[in-house]
């Protein structure tokens, strides 16, 4: 197995699969992107906005999960983001656990406080389990408050160690990690478990009818969701050094929302496409004297636009618009081509093609 | 032709901010520049600036340069990341020299890592909590960049407050009659009224004051008429108060309405603001608090100082335009020293004794102001009929006499 | 104690059923999840301000222009900015949500982040049962139980009423009898933010008014409509009562847990939810297509 080989080995899958769509180039070169970003710019300041955008981007994949699969809308993901915050926080701090441990645990004790809320909500349908999940963080920053010195009350802990020692080494555990997150929701997103989980989100009772156990299903998902969301919040914590009650705010959960439906719900690459272009905008306005102050001014009515516009979100938006489906096999195709890649069937009937009798 | 032209113009431009940069000394005001605690800051920042340029600026080893501010909304209020992404984009984007300001204690303990992390001096002017200064004595190698110019800490602001208690206490029993006048304590259920609260149960007692009871409302409630209607049944002569958030401006209003014979004494942020007589509708007579601004003569240089400020901005400086001292600070000893380098400047800060507006400024180990008369205490003031009116101390020139409710 | 209780719950459940009425309106009948209804409250509050205030018109006819020009606000914005999107209900929800954020924004821009005071309408206290109750909570009681009354009337003694509580019911079949669905939606959305602009006229010199007052009434709005039921008025009410006592009995039986009367109407709100998930006097949806 020469290395010549394997490079036209690679080189061969990467013409075959990823360069025949728009959607999955733009992909791979974002990746890319992502990864070479600290050769390109190796400014801290970028870094630091890049390595909370990779954060942010696994939080907002974590609810698509739930929201736009499994039709879970929850008002309140911040819950599970906290938790790992706190938690890791925590271990870190109190019982000495080294940093990469206690993020893994952080990750654990948010997927268990996810399968509690999934459990508590099973019973609950659209708005009303948006309320709920709406109310599960703001009982928790009742219950830190209480106990000021276990949770550090309104300030929060702080004097937590980054997992790696410089900022190039921190954004790439960030952008790691986010890649392997979003990917491994993709994953099972984009697998039968991600169909049943839109079979439940359509129509649960004609689910159960077919035999498939919901319950598990939501709770699954509850659970994957919580993980995601957890580590992403361990992360944080370690990044920022410090875990305070801005990590369970409500404004954080509605960015969730946000970025999910503007991205596109259901998707999972949506919401991350959303985070990676609002996040360092608004980042961007805010570093202007005049615009700064209007940023979340802008940010909305931005937002705002897009709904308008593309009710379905940003990227199903422009997937239309550069590829089209085939409609003999179903699967995707550049938008410019003629003829399906697959099944070469025409992908647009052309004038003399409706004339013609069917085959 | 026209290009080349064009690459050169680039060329200057790009050169231009270095070339200031090595003549100007860059001083950031990281603050919620929407919010009042922001405006204060960049307000109090402006006025030092203009005045030491207009002087020549600071001498730096013989070489006089000039301060040019960069103004940095950290939008703490409402997101902790974008305060400590507003900090990094400061000192390695803006390359600011010194970073002042700060305000909320989550998000500026944030703020503290970043500024640590880059080894910049960063003074502040806002956040009272005490591990801010607790993290320099816990680990001074990393954090000993960090001094807190204003406000004192909060066990420390609980000791001016029982200063002022002590002072009025006298004036107390004889006006309310009773040998053991009954004191409510209503504190925030937060980290920093903590060591007040415990120290108010062991002072108060000591004073011949007899706590009835603690009530802890949210920082943020609207509506505190369930305790109020405790206190009025506990018979309380005195509320003594606790309280930063807005609920302080409902506990004044509330506290009218009912027209309770019980005087509100204690820490009160929002009654520490200008628009305080406004947002409580004209009601908030006779609330005291602890400031930090008056027209005194706590050091020779407040009046001036308040003075000019009220005529060029309009409005009375808060806590927060402590970032003029933090500049007059910087100035003595970035002179003192012959350079800017953050290490040599320490040891230099932790050495000096300075003259501020607020106060005589020293630092302590945990690099937090030391607390004294005659150093830093603060003052104390009562709304009476629309105005501030400083009270406490007493002996200073330009205090007025404490009032009662009852009284005209 | 007990009268300290009764009274103070009453008064301040009278203000949350104020707040939810509407938005319980709004969603039993367009289906629509408006989270901008305490945003409009917040935004009638200012009106206030300024007009009273700063302008120095007297209380009656600053509220009046108040809650007109709220509601004007609020159809314009249904129409640019909800029906649009209508069918889509995350889209809704989010687009309230953006709603909401220009709106705080807008406030914060004009008249900045500090706190504001509005006088109010009548000063003094009067004496509920030996309880000193200021007038101006007497006030948004008798406010809400008007409103109360008046929006009784309206769904159960008009012919518009019928209309609303028919497309409330069934949508479609509405929609083939001949009732115009999104003019009886618009109407509603009218008066839901109408209702919502009366409290924060009535409650504004209440409590403090700045730019995030919109935040802590929504969740209590939520709780409120949670418990008593969405899409029924009197589940609301009652809902709001229940949050109102609650949150009076935490104060006054635990004076140092104050702090916690948000966290306990909550949980309540969560416990409701657990046990009967439709609330109290919610119907139970079909799933419907």
């Amino acid at each position: 197995m020469s290395p010549a080989f394997l490079a036209r080995r690679v080189w061969a899958q990467l013409r075959g699969e990823v360069l025949v769509l728009p959607s999955r180039t733009l992909a791979a070169a974002w990746v890319a992107a992502v990864l070479l970003l600290p050769l390109v710019l190796p400014d801290p300041y970028v870094l630091r906005v890049a390595a909370m955008t990779c954060i942010f981007a696994a939080f907002a994949a974590s609810w698509d999960l739930l929201a736009g699969y499994t039709g879970q809308v929850n008002f309140g993901h911040a819950l599970f983001f906290g938790t790992g915050a706190y938690s890791s926080a925590l271990l870190s701090l109190r019982l000495g656990l080294s940093s990469w441990i206690a993020v893994g645990a952080g990750g654990l004790i948010a997927t268990a406080i996810g399968l509690g809320v999934g459990y508590l909500c099973l019973r609950l349908r659209g708005s009303y389990l948006s309320f709920a999940t709406l109310a599960f963080p703001l009982i928790l920053i009742g219950i830190l408050f209480a106990f000021p010195d276990f949770s550090g009350g309104e300030l929060g802990l702080s004097g937590l160690q980054p997992l790696a020692a410089s900022r190039v080494g921190n954004y790439y555990v960030a952008a790691g990690a986010m890649l392997i997150l979003v990917f491994g929701i993709w994953a099972f997103a984009d697998s039968r478990f991600g169909l049943i989980l839109h079979a439940i989100r359509d129509d649960e009772l004609a689910a159960r009818a077919a035999g498939i156990d919901t319950t598990r299903y939501k709770m699954a998902a509850f659970g994957i969701s919580a993980a995601v969301a957890g580590v992403a919040g361990a992360l944080y914590a370690h990044f920022m050094r410090g875990a305070g009650p801005s990590t369970l705010e409500t404004a954080l959960s509605f960015q969730a929302v946000i970025w999910g439906v503007f991205g596109g719900l259901a998707t999972i690459y949506g919401p991350v496409t959303a985070v990676f272009m609002l996040y360092p905008l608004t980042e961007w306005l805010g570093s202007f004297s005049t615009f700064g102050e209007l940023r979340l001014l802008i940010f909305a009515v931005v937002v705002l636009l897009v709904l308008l516009f593309m009710p379905r979100g940003l990227t199903p938006w422009v997937r239309d618009r550069i590829e089209t489906r085939c409609p003999r096999c179903k699967q995707q195709n550049p938008a410019w081509r003629k003829d399906c890649r697959i099944c070469a069937a025409p992908l647009r009937l052309s004038g003399a093609a409706l004339t013609q009798s069917p085959r | 032709m026209a290009r080349h032209f064009l690459i050169a113009a680039a060329g200057m431009l790009a050169a231009a901010p270095a070339a200031f940069a090595q003549g100007t000394i860059k001083i950031a005001v990281v603050g919620p520049m929407a919010f009042v605690q922001g405006e204060n800051h960049w307000a109090g920042a402006e006025m030092a600036r203009d005045e030491i340029n207009k002087a020549g600026g600071i001498s730096v080893g013989g070489k006089k340069r000039n301060i040019e501010l960069v103004r940095v909304d950290s939008n703490e209020i409402q997101s902790v990341p974008d305060a400590t992404n507003a900090m990094e984009r400061a000192i390695t984007r803006e390359k600011a020299d010194f970073v002042i300001g700060g305000f909320r204690s989550e998000a500026v303990l944030a703020m503290q890592e970043v500024a640590m992390d880059n080894k910049k001096i960063f003074l502040g002017c806002g956040a009272a909590d005490a591990k801010l200064g607790a993290n320099v004595e816990k680990n001074y190698e990393r954090y000993k960049y960090w001094f807190r110019v204003s406000p004192l800490n909060s066990p420390d602001l609980g000791r001016t407050l029982f200063a002022v208690l002590g002072s009025i206490a006298g004036q107390v029993r004889a006006d309310m009659k009773k040998e053991t006048p009954k004191v409510a304590i209503l504190a925030e259920k937060v980290i920093w009224t903590e060591a007040i609260v415990k120290a108010a149960h062991d002072n108060l007692p000591k004073m011949k004051m007899e706590v009835v009871g603690l009530w802890q409302p949210s920082p943020t409630a609207t509506d505190v008429t369930a305790e109020l209607a405790a206190i009025d049944r506990a018979g309380a002569d005195m509320v003594f108060t606790a309280l930063s958030g807005p609920v302080g401006i409902v506990v004044a209003r509330q506290m009218a309405e009912r027209k309770m014979h019980a005087v509100a004494f204690g820490i009160n942020v929002e009654a520490q603001k200008d628009g305080f007589w406004e947002a409580t509708a004209g009601k908030g007579n006779y609330v005291a608090t602890l400031d930090t601004y008056g027209e005194v003569e706590m050091t020779p240089l407040m009046i001036p100082f308040v003075r000019a400020f009220k005529e060029r901005f309009h409005k009375s400086p808060t806590y927060n335009a402590a970032t003029y001292d933090a500049i007059n600070l910087l100035k003595t000893v970035i002179e003192k020293a012959g350079t800017t380098d953050a290490n040599k400047l320490v040891p230099v800060l932790e050495q000096t004794q300075s003259v501020g507006t607020g106060g005589q400024l020293e630092f302590t180990k945990s690099h937090d102001p030391v607390w004294g008369i005659g150093k830093t205490t603060g003052i104390a003031v009562q709304w009476q009929n629309g105005r501030k009116v400083p009270f406490w101390p007493p002996q200073v020139k330009g205090m007025q006499k404490f009032g009662f409710p009852g009284q005209t | 104690m007990l009268q300290d209780i009764l009274v103070t719950g009453l008064v301040n459940g009278s203000t949350y059923a104020l707040l939810a009425i509407g938005f319980s309106l709004i969603f039993g009948v367009a289906r629509i999840v408006n989270v901008a209804h305490t945003a409009f409250y917040m935004v009638a509050a200012y009106c206030l301000y300024t007009l009273l205030v700063q302008g120095g018109l007297g209380v009656p006819l600053s509220g009046a222009l108040a809650v007109v020009s709220v509601t004007l606000l609020s159809v314009i914005c249904y129409r640019l900015v909800i029906e649009p999107v209508r069918q889509h209900e995350a889209a809704v929800l989010i687009a309230t949500i953006a709603l909401a954020l220009i709106f705080q924004e807008t406030v914060l821009r004009i008249f900045g982040g500090s706190y504001l005071g509005v006088p109010s309408a009548i000063d003094g206290v009067a004496h509920l049962f030996g309880i000193a109750v200021p007038k101006q909570r007497l006030l948004i009681l008798i406010v809400a139980g008007a409103m109360l009354a008046g929006t009784w009337v309206l769904l159960y003694r008009t012919r518009f009423g019928l209309a609303v509580r028919a497309t409330a019911n069934d949508l479609e079949v509405a929609n083939l009898m001949g009732m115009n669905v999104n003019r009886v939606a618009m109407a509603t959305v009218g008066i839901s933010v109408a209702l919502a602009a009366v409290a924060g006229v009535s409650v504004a010199p209440v409590f403090v008014v700045d730019p995030f007052m919109w935040l802590a009434p929504l969740v209590t709005v939520l709780s409120t409509v949670v418990i008593g039921g969405l899409g029924s008025i009197h589940g609301s009410v009652i809902g709001a009562m229940i949050i109102g006592y609650v949150e009076a009995i935490t104060v006054f039986a635990l004076p140092q847990g104050a702090f916690l009367k948000g966290a306990v109407a909550l949980s309540m709100m969560v416990i409701v939810l657990l046990v009967r998930p439709e609330g109290l006097f919610g119907v139970a949806f079909e799933e419907e297509r």
